[in-house]
């Protein structure tokens, strides 16, 4: 119940800091419309077809690239918080450690999720078609890989202390992390031993069933194991960046 | 009387670049109720993490700390509802403004809304914030921020508030307000435990205080108290050709009679007397036949910084490029705790 109240107040507290920040919002509203309309007539060149087919196959990897991005980057924000004091302020109060940790997650899911709304809303006028159900299930899964990210950047960043080491994880992750996932460049592509290693990633489950699930199929082998992989996964780590909130050095 | 802060052979080392490090190497406080403790030092005597550990941030290596009534290691959850802590950093929300900062801190310790606005006001009017506790704490002053800090402290009326560092960076004005603010608090019944590493700080502002060096407590005492373990009279003497004559003047100066103590550094030659009146014409007389050029020569009675000296054979006037933090690079740079 103590937790669920503070979950509550961390998460009005970084609510409340996310818009109060202008840059932050003008950014995180155009990033992925800027990939919408970069991409999408360079994939329409590419595969010779319409938009709305191209948008159909590439928009719910766009939501999983920025579900990834959003958490991966969560830890940014704890670097600039532990510079100014405010984990240390937070952490000498009794509040759950386990609020600590993801009320503020929580904060930017539901700012990832009215990103993700604009992105939807957007790709509809230029012919995405909705599947409410696929969608909805998407969600959830968008959710548990912004979970895991998220969680595992702030205990980076709250381990590295300093941006330069909690950068260079960052960036040593998101080369291979992103390229096999599959977003941009489908890993059919690949030869066998990349796509073998693909199955290392859990942005690659994420993506392979954000394409069964935007058609609108719930039930494909694709989803069962991002489920599979996504559900245990976001707990573990979830465990493991609690207790590095509970004995931050910094 | 019951000790509201006791520790015995507190230790804590680090792993850094450099191998193990001993930031705290055995340190036993006893702080009693309602007074203002300090713990003075330079940077990287360990200070900030003794007060860490105290504070639960920091898990203890070994020994043992009790804070208002619980051991700190096993009982963090009842340390952590009874003890305000503001670090050197502060850590007030820079985009919300004063009182949502102490809504919500209020709020964390569990205290329900309608408690926690009528204690913000009651801080408010403590700390002088009333005026701008509407604005964003990003266009706050140095002085106004720190007040904020230690209202965010004392929002849910802990029984012993810690505080690092509390003057640094405020320009004198600002400090003379705190202390007078601090002074506030022990005489409402507020045990204050505070670090400095500003001697006028410790002297003026601390009813008993401990020295802290290298990890471990050197002095231990009352402000008053300690200097009169250096008893009489402190001689500085600066010398025209320092490099040159330092050695010199000290070897001269040593065997005389109405001398107690003397160190040297730097073409420095510091000394302690019972009777500066006397000694004074005595050793410039010396000096001047031993044709040792003085370029100026102070007396004053002891300072805390004497008694550091005394205990340590380093000053702590220098600044942060100075022997006094040079001491120990690794410390330092772990200390600051950011």
């Amino acid at each position: 119940m103590k937790t669920v109240r503070d979950i509550g107040l961390l998460f009005q507290r970084m609510l409340v800091q996310l818009l109060r920040n202008p840059v932050w919002l003008v950014v995180g509203f155009s990033t992925p419309i800027l990939y919408l309309a970069l991409f999408t007539p360079l994939l329409r060149q590419l595969a010779g077809q319409p938009s709305a087919v191209v948008l159909d196959e590439f928009l719910p990897g766009i939501l999983s690239l920025l579900a990834f991005s959003t958490g991966v980057s969560a830890g940014f924000s704890t670097i600039f918080e532990l510079k100014g004091g405010v984990i240390e302020r937070l952490r000498v109060t009794p509040a759950s450690r386990f609020a600590i940790l993801i009320g503020p997650i929580a904060a930017s899911m539901l700012m990832m999720f009215v990103f993700d709304a604009v992105v939807v809303a957007v790709g509809v006028g230029f012919g995405f078609s909705v599947h409410p159900g696929g969608l909805l299930l998407l969600a959830v899964f968008l959710g548990l890989l912004m979970i895991l990210t998220s969680a595992f950047s702030v205990a980076i960043a709250l381990l590295t202390r300093e941006i330069s080491g909690f950068a260079a994880v960052v960036n040593g992750i998101n080369l291979p992390v992103l390229l096999l996932a599959g977003v941009l460049i489908p890993m059919s592509f690949g030869p066998a031993w990349l796509r073998v290693l693909a199955h290392f990633n859990p942005l690659y489950y994420l993506v392979q069933s954000s394409r069964v699930l935007g058609a609108g199929t719930l039930t494909g082998t694709a989803v069962w194991e991002a489920a599979a992989v996504l559900v245990p996964l976001c707990a573990l780590t979830l465990a493991w960046a609690t207790s590095v909130v509970r004995k931050a050095v910094s | 009387m019951t000790n509201i802060i006791a520790t015995t052979d507190l230790r804590k080392s680090f792993r850094t670049r450099n191998g193990q490090v001993e930031a705290v190497r055995g340190v036993s406080i006893e702080v009693g109720p309602g007074e203002i403790f300090g713990f003075l030092g330079p940077n990287g005597a360990g200070k900030t993490t003794t007060l860490r550990m105290l504070t639960t941030l920091l898990p203890i290596d070994s020994g043992t700390a009790t804070v208002a009534g619980f051991d700190v290691a096993r009982q963090p959850q009842q340390v952590r509802t009874r003890i305000g802590y503001v670090s050197q950093l502060g850590g007030a929300d820079e985009l919300a403004t004063g009182r949502e900062n102490l809504l919500l801190q209020g709020r964390l310790y569990g205290a329900a809304k309608q408690y926690v606005a009528i204690r913000a006001a009651v801080l408010e009017e403590l700390l002088d914030l009333t005026e701008f506790a509407d604005r964003r704490v990003i266009t706050y002053s140095g002085g106004q921020r720190r007040r904020l800090d230690i209202a965010l402290g004392l929002v849910h009326e802990p029984a012993v508030l810690f505080l690092d560092e509390p003057t640094t960076g405020l320009d004198p004005q600002s400090r003379a307000n705190l202390w007078d603010h601090i002074r506030a608090l022990r005489d409402s019944g507020t045990t204050v435990f505070l670090t400095t590493h500003y001697l006028e700080e410790a002297d003026a502002l601390c009813d008993r205080l401990m020295i802290m060096d290298h990890g471990l407590i050197v002095a231990e005492g009352t402000p008053r108290a300690l200097k009169q373990q250096v008893a009489g009279d402190a001689i500085v003497i600066s010398l025209r050709e320092g490099e040159r004559d330092g050695q010199r003047a000290a070897a001269v100066l040593t065997g005389q009679s109405y001398v107690r103590e003397l160190s040297e550094q730097d073409g420095q030659v510091r000394l302690y007397t019972g009777d500066g009146g006397t000694a004074l014409p005595r050793l410039i007389r010396l000096l001047d036949d031993e044709q040792i050029g003085i370029r100026s020569i102070a007396m004053s009675e002891p300072t805390l910084d004497d008694v550091f000296l005394r205990q340590t054979g380093r000053s702590l006037r220098e600044g942060p490029e100075g022997e006094a933090s040079q001491a120990s690079p690794q410390l330092a740079e772990k200390e600051p705790a950011r």
